[in-house]
């Protein structure tokens, strides 16, 4: 039974939400205004599958304030109990995920289930009446897509975000800030890869449990490397690149790990892009060396990124200029080929140079100089997990934009699903004819415009 | 009849359980133990090396079990590490001045054990000791000596009785300016303990975990043998042993003087700082300390260390099952002396093993030095 207070809050919530929900749309910028902001209300959420996933972002929750876990759901006993360990504050438990959104006390969730489970959960907890968070992919199968944004449009005044971390990580908002200013050039190709020397298994003693822990081995729950591992790495050459592919090609296979999985034990992938950019993608567990990172490159520039680190490179380029130069030039000392071209890394600064006072713009690029000097190292104040956590509960109690929203999701579940499907079939495989951000049909090749509400 | 721990462990690592009820004669040794794989991994963490060995029967699964054992090590680290900003230490360093932060559950359960620990030391092991280190030159490995005056502000800035927990709110608050938390004391052992938690859960029987050298558990025995061998290396020389101890289901943490030092003018300092004088400690070359935990034997390491004979032996008065062994100089150069203490109150855990140069551990008297 809710009282007066709870239906309030409830309807609080839902319109600071709608708000940010319209920023979900393609085509609306952030919103201006909002109604009634009101940070001092903590979210009280529940959480769907607490499993390996699922207590990794339990735990970076239960340092955030704004958010209050008041029940958790998981369909086996020792997951569950591990993340009402992991959370704390005692949250009631259920095996049942639907009983769980029943509940009105519920404000939002938050699903990190086996990735079959996702659309599901997704589109119930939507007309539940939930602010929803999802972990990546979105969903599993090419139908679901659609089924969610007709659910996401149906519920305009909830939140929908998609674990995209990197898309709350500062210094890759930084590096791309860099990439639409000019600093790569024309980009004409993305290199990624997710490289392991390792089974990817998690310990199982009873055979019985092996589908139920190990669920990625196998291709009724598992979207395989490329959803669990390329999908991030997908959404950064979209986000890079500003556009999403136009078709793909790969191939892969069982060639190492022969332990009765289904899933491939490597993926090798190409996505071509409108404009004719590439995207190559290699996933590897037989080899750690390469570790996981992404590769822009641009006729004037290349970013090597990951989490936490991110590097600038300028390319040794002609320089040419129109009309007459006054010829000025200097003999003296040899400069090296080291010092022309040492990286630049990344600064997580995004404060305009202009905003700032004199001092701070001094100590800004006292920081860069000696951090090219390998005597300051400049990073982010927060793990990006924990920030598109954080701007989850932020999205809903104050109407912040959200992070990763659903298109970005949806683009990002696509580029997986026909990547799989190539492999499977050895064929190149073709997005369907994509529509303009105003409805028009557009064919296979034109110079699409990048998508609007970049994070 | 009651088979002795170490066949218990092959036994059951051999996937042999139900035999264990039904048998009456015992199983020779050889042919298990040959049938065991020996699995030995490492991985860099907290700025050192943790290594694990496990035994059991099938590589593939001893091969999982320690990748997860690494990444939750990895974890810890992530939250822990004063080296990075992302980390959840780093932030509470940055914010607790101005307001009391929401704390993860088993963080905070730690940073109030390394509280109370603090309080039972007298201030010897102190978590707020990091400004202290970084005027000595500790935290980027610039060699340094303070002024005075500099130790007397510094001083200031450290006390973990200026912490304030709120257990009720799961928060952590500091009372005075430039303080900081830094969990290098202790956040090793803890490490180690997890990942005995985790190798126990998974059904190892026999394993060791150590972070670099100066934290190690010791689960089970190695296959045929009873306990694991340990070697204490000398204060002076790091080829000698100074003792050699055999543990099983214990836990042996070292600190000594010469793990990271300095030396100005022909003086050495060592980086354990006595937080009453706020100089690094002098006359003392190393301790171990050995108890059932990992999170235990390292705080306690650094604390015995600055504590010295007389406060190691106070302490332990009134906290059992413990074991410490002090080194010292004496005026001879390269000579050291060495005293070993136990708790007054000394039983075992059951199938625990603690033997110091091959005399088993029994419940007595502290010995005199």
């Amino acid at each position: 039974m809710e009282n007066e207070q709870d239906v309030s809050r409830r309807e609080f919530l839902k319109t600071t939400a709608a708000v940010a929900a319209l920023s979900a749309l393609p085509g609306v910028g952030a919103p201006a205004l909002l109604a009634t902001p009101s940070p001092n209300e903590v979210v009280n959420y529940g959480f769907i599958g607490t499993g390996t996933q699922g207590c990794f972002l339990l735990k970076n929750l239960s340092t955030i304030p704004q958010g209050r876990c008041i029940c958790t759901c998981d369909i086996y006993p020792p997951n569950l109990k591990k993340g009402v360990e992991t959370i704390g504050g005692n949250p009631q438990t259920y095996d049942d995920y639907r009983r769980l959104l029943e509940r009105k006390d519920v404000d939002a969730v938050m699903i990190a289930t086996p990735l079959n489970l996702h659309a599901q959960m997704v589109i119930d907890a939507l007309n539940a009446g939930k602010h929803v968070f999802v972990e990546k992919c979105m969903f599993f199968k090419e139908e679901e897509g659609e089924k969610i944004r007709q659910a996401a449009e149906a519920h305009p005044q909830q939140v929908l975000q998609v674990g995209l971390q990197r898309r709350s990580s500062l210094l890759y908002q930084v590096a791309i800030k860099m990439i639409r200013r000019g600093a790569l050039g024309k980009i004409s190709f993305v290199r990624t890869q997710w490289h392991r020397n390792s089974n990817w298994r998690r310990p199982v003693s009873d055979p019985k449990l092996e589908r139920l822990i190990n669920w990625r081995m196998y291709r009724e729950y598992s979207g395989g490397m490329m959803a669990e591992l390329a999908s991030h790495q997908l959404d950064v050459a979209n986000w890079a690149i500003g556009d999403t592919p136009v078709a793909v090609m790969g191939t892969g296979g069982i060639d190492y790990w022969k332990d009765g999985r289904e899933t491939n034990d490597n993926v090798q992938v190409i996505y071509e892009y409108p404009g004719g950019q590439k995207l190559v993608f290699t996933g590897v567990l037989s080899n750690a060396h390469y570790d996981f990172s992404e590769q822009i490159m641009g006729d004037q520039g290349t970013i090597e990124i990951t989490i936490g680190k991110g590097v600038y490179f300028r390319e040794t380029v002609a320089r040419v200029t129109t009309g007459a130069a006054k010829e000025n030039w200097w003999a003296g000392a040899t400069v090296t080929k080291e010092a022309t071209q040492e990286g630049v890394p990344i600064f997580p600064e995004t404060r305009r140079m202009d905003q700032v006072g004199l001092v701070d713009r001094e100590i800004y690029h006292a920081r860069r100089w000696l951090a090219t000097l390998g005597m300051y190292e400049y990073k982010e104040p927060h793990d990006p997990v924990w920030q598109e956590l954080y701007n989850y509960l932020a999205s809903i109690r104050e109407g912040k934009p959200i992070a990763a929203p659903f298109h970005l999701g949806a683009d990002d579940a696509y580029a997986v699903i026909y990547a799989n499907r190539a492999i499977d079939t050895g064929q190149k495989v073709f997005w369907p004819k994509k529509k303009s951000l105003t409805g028009e049909l557009l064919s296979p090749n034109p110079g699409t415009t990048p998508r609007a509400c970049e994070g | 009849m009651r088979l002795s721990p170490a066949w218990t462990g092959i036994l059951r690592a051999l996937g042999l359980g139900l035999l264990l009820s039904s048998l009456t004669v015992p199983v020779y040794p050889q042919a298990q133990a040959a049938d065991l794989i020996r699995y030995e991994a490492s991985h860099p963490a907290m700025g050192t090396v943790f290594t694990v060995v496990a035994y059991g029967a099938d590589r593939d699964y001893l091969a999982e079990v320690v990748d997860e054992v690494f990444d939750e090590i990895d974890g810890l680290d992530a939250q822990m590490s004063n080296y990075q900003p992302t980390s959840e230490i780093s932030r509470i360093n940055r914010e607790a001045a101005r307001e009391p932060v929401l704390v993860e559950p088993r963080l905070f359960q730690l940073i109030q054990d390394s509280v109370r620990t603090g309080a039972e030391t007298g201030g010897a092991f102190d978590i707020t000791v990091g400004p202290l280190m970084k005027a000595w030159g500790f935290f980027r490995g610039q060699d340094r000596l303070p002024a005075p005056f500099e130790i007397a502000v510094t001083l200031k800035r450290i006390g973990y009785q200026h912490l304030q927990l709120n257990a009720a709110d799961r928060t952590i608050r500091f009372e005075r300016p430039g303080m900081e938390i830094d969990l290098g004391g202790i956040a090793k052992g803890y490490a180690v303990d997890q990942a005995v938690e985790i190798l126990r859960s998974r059904g190892i029987q026999s394993a060791l975990v150590s972070s670099g050298t100066s934290t190690l558990y010791a689960l089970g025995s190695p296959p045929g043998e009873r306990g694991w061998r340990v070697s204490l290396r000398s204060p002076y020389d790091a080829k000698k042993a100074a003792d050699v101890v055999l543990l099983q289901d214990f836990s042996l943490s070292t600190s000594g003087n010469y793990e990271k030092f300095f030396r100005i003018g022909g003086k050495l300092y060592c980086h354990i700082m006595d937080p009453h004088t706020g100089r690094p400690v002098e006359n003392m070359l190393a301790t171990a300390v050995l108890a059932a935990r990992a999170t235990e034997t390292d705080a306690l390491s650094t604390a015995f260390f600055v504590m010295g004979v007389a406060g190691s032996r106070k302490y332990m008065a009134t906290h059992p099952n413990l074991v410490g062994i002090l080194y010292r100089p004496t005026a001879a150069t390269g000579v050291f002396k060495r005293v070993v203490l136990r708790s007054p109150s000394y039983t075992l855990p059951p199938d625990a093993l603690v033997e110091i140069k091959g005399q088993r551990m029994a419940p007595s008297p502290a010995a005199k030095p």
